[in-house]
């Protein structure tokens, strides 16, 4: 899994440490191991906090630190069998609550996921938002999520997921051309308001990631699947790089620049603005795996994309967009 | 002496001030904490110039202010107007997660896949500490979320800002470029919420002069954002909410009709949509929240659709796909 990262601020640690001290009070005796894998930890990082938190406590009545006033191990447990057991707790009672962000960043999360298959109890959503809501110490932030739109195919490739069975459907790609795959279906993907299967193209014998929405007719086979999620890393970007990716140089107004993320642009040059135009411009250079796509992505820019080479793809969005100013006459 | 003075980490300084606050009843005042207060109490001169230290204390409430950990003053009741005399404590009850509070494993495993679902950027600090803060209580999740990469892009520049401004309900200032307008105009609004509606982000803000609500789609604040510290009463809750309700509403009373060609890319994604119908001329009616972006994205099904009303949406796609022709020509 991809989370949690390495803390980096001294506040992130804090957080752990307030954490974790309710997780040991909890547990008689447990493992690093244990603790490790559960909080997703390296277990060094675990050892390194509790050393930390055996040794740290209140000033106490004589404000000098005396040994009550610390938190203590069993340190034999600890140095020799890799155990920890907290023998003496200070301060800490129980575990602390969410800030107003942590509890907004988790209700919109659900929100959000609230048509996934295993969400479909809409009660049990509303309970588990209004006790992070109780579960905060500030009213949490104002950030809303609409739910984002799902279809019966989801269902169907969550369970070929689960069951690691092969799929089968017919797929509608960018060309234009429908064709039928068979895929193992490896994980599903969701940016915003879009969902992708991403799997293992039999047909291709390739890594491919696939619209939920270009699908149709699926169908799970009986057939297991051949390659699971860790045999193929699957990356956070959807479309992955290729050999036979084609290199673009475009133009683009520097404030839609966010907009590309997915094409990992490349910076050639800082271009003059153009007059009567607001912001300024840049070259960059992206990889498309085809024309197509890229046609398509220029052309819903309203003028902030164009396309300088090579010709063969300047030529390619002036016959897409020329054909549909055509249908207009 | 001063050379041998040990260095304390910033984490143990931290969690050794939570420790004391948590620990007394009646509060601590500055001087005691910087006095005794282990990380403090090394660095603190007796009767001396302690401005560098009061510095660091400001910077530390601070701090644990971000993580959520609510750290309160109460002023001496002989002696109001005396900062030195102010008393600092973290009040058990608001720090402390309620009992009553507690998650079974299936919802510890929907909580684990909404915090995932914020893995890219500002709020993946915020959604990585409240998993911490639900393993703490040590209940395992059902299973590995492993399955499902859902994620919410934040690649507006300005949510971080917005989002920073709206938890401490101040104005803020930008530049917001409106389409058909040539050039940006200065804002300062109270923010009232930030949503995201059809994938998009959108901040919902009140005008103070006028009182009026207005919806701002982050993606058109061409300019920085400016965090003022003119402060304003929190909203009551529910403004996310009450801002999809009223884009939602513009929505449903935006009708367009296209015609789509059977099969194509276009109608694999508009025929699925929310609210489109298929009329029984085999055109297609969509509703939409704001034209631009419509326009937008129906010239880039180039001559996949036709856009047969309302003539302003007819005109905007005419005009986006003839200035891609040109562009490219």
């Amino acid at each position: 899994m991809a989370e949690p990262q390495a803390p980096k601020l001294a506040g992130d640690k804090v957080a752990f440490l307030l954490s974790l001290v309710p997780y040991l009070m909890d547990r008689d005796r447990v493992t690093v191991a244990e603790a490790a894998a559960h909080f997703g930890v390296p277990q060094e990082r675990l050892r390194e906090a509790v050393r930390l938190i055996s040794v740290s406590g209140i000033p106490g009545e004589t404000a000098t630190y005396q040994h009550g006033d610390l938190f203590d191990i069993a340190w034999d447990d600890f140095e020799e069998h890799d155990e920890i057991v907290l023998t003496h707790n200070v301060a800490i009672d129980e575990s602390p609550r969410f800030s107003g962000r942590e509890a907004a960043a988790l209700i919109a999360g659900l929100n959000y996921l609230a048509a996934l298959p295993e969400h479909s109890d809409s009660a049990a959503g509303s309970t588990l938002m209004s006790k992070l809501a109780r579960g905060a110490s500030a009213s949490p932030t104002q950030l809303a999520v609409e739910v984002s739109q799902t279809n019966a195919t989801l269902a169907l490739i969550r369970e070929s997921v689960a069951a690691g069975v092969q799929l089968e459907f017919d797929y509608l790609n960018a060309r234009g051309g429908r064709e039928t795959r068979r895929v193992d279906p490896l994980r599903i993907d969701a940016v915003d308001a879009d969902w992708y299967l991403r799997g293992w193209c039999h047909s291709r014998e390739a890594k491919r990631t696939f619209r939920l929405d270009h699908i149709s007719n699926a169908t799970a086979t009986t057939d297991a699947i051949t390659r699971r999620a860790d045999d193929v890393s699957l990356s956070d970007r959807l479309f992955e790089a290729s050999s036979n990716d084609l290199v673009v140089t475009i133009d683009v107004a520097s404030a839609a620049m966010s907009l590309l993320t997915e094409y990992e642009p490349e910076r050639v040059a800082a271009l003059a603005s153009e007059p009567g135009e607001p912001g300024s411009r840049v070259r960059v250079m992206i990889r498309v795996s085809h024309y197509h796509g890229l046609k398509r992505l220029v052309t819903s820019m309203n003028g902030a994309v164009t396309v300088v080479s090579p010709a063969l793809a300047r030529q390619t969005v002036k016959d897409w967009a020329d054909a549909a100013v055509s249908r207009y006459s | 002496m001063a050379a041998t003075v040990q260095k304390i980490p910033a984490e143990e300084r931290l969690f050794s001030l939570v420790l004391a606050l948590l620990a007394t009843d009646g509060g601590l005042t500055k001087g005691e904490i910087l006095s005794t207060v282990q990380g403090y109490r090394q660095r603190h001169k007796i009767g001396g110039d302690n401005a560098t230290l009061e510095r660091q204390f400001e910077r530390d409430k601070d701090d644990l202010r971000e993580l959520g950990i609510p750290l309160e003053t109460i002023a001496s009741p002989g002696d109001p107007g005396n900062n030195q005399n102010l008393r600092y404590l973290i009040p058990r009850g608001s720090y402390e997660l309620p009992a009553d509070i507690r998650f079974t494993p299936e919802e510890t495993t929907l909580l684990g896949l909404a915090a995932l679902v914020w893995r890219e950027g500002s709020l993946s600090a915020d959604a990585r500490r409240a998993l911490l803060k639900l393993r703490s209580l040590g209940i395992a999740a059902t299973e590995p979320v492993l399955g499902y990469a859902p994620r919410l892009s934040l690649r507006d520049a300005a949510f971080t800002p917005l989002n920073a401004a709206l938890e401490k309900h101040v104005l803020v200032g930008f530049e917001y470029l409106k389409p058909g307008e040539s050039a940006a105009r200065a804002r300062l609004v109270a923010p009232l919420a930030l949503f995201q509606h059809q994938g998009r982000w959108h901040l919902f803000a009140e005008e103070p002069d006028s009182k009026l609500t207005k919806t701002f789609l982050l993606r058109r604040i061409v300019s920085a954002v400016t965090i003022t510290s003119t402060t304003f009463p929190a909203p009551p809750p529910g403004q996310g909410e009450r801002a999809i309700a009223e884009l939602d509403a513009v929505w449903n009373a935006n009708l367009a009709t296209v015609e789509v060609e059977a099969g194509s890319d276009a109608a694999a994604r508009l025929l699925t949509r929310r609210g489109s119908i298929l009329t029984a001329s085999g055109a297609l009616d969509l509703h939409y929240a704001d034209a631009n972006i419509l326009a937008d994205e129906l010239a880039g099904f180039g001559p996949e659709v036709v856009v047969i009303s309302p003539p302003a949406l007819r005109d905007a796609v005419i005009a986006r796909l003839k200035r891609a022709s040109a562009d490219h020509g």
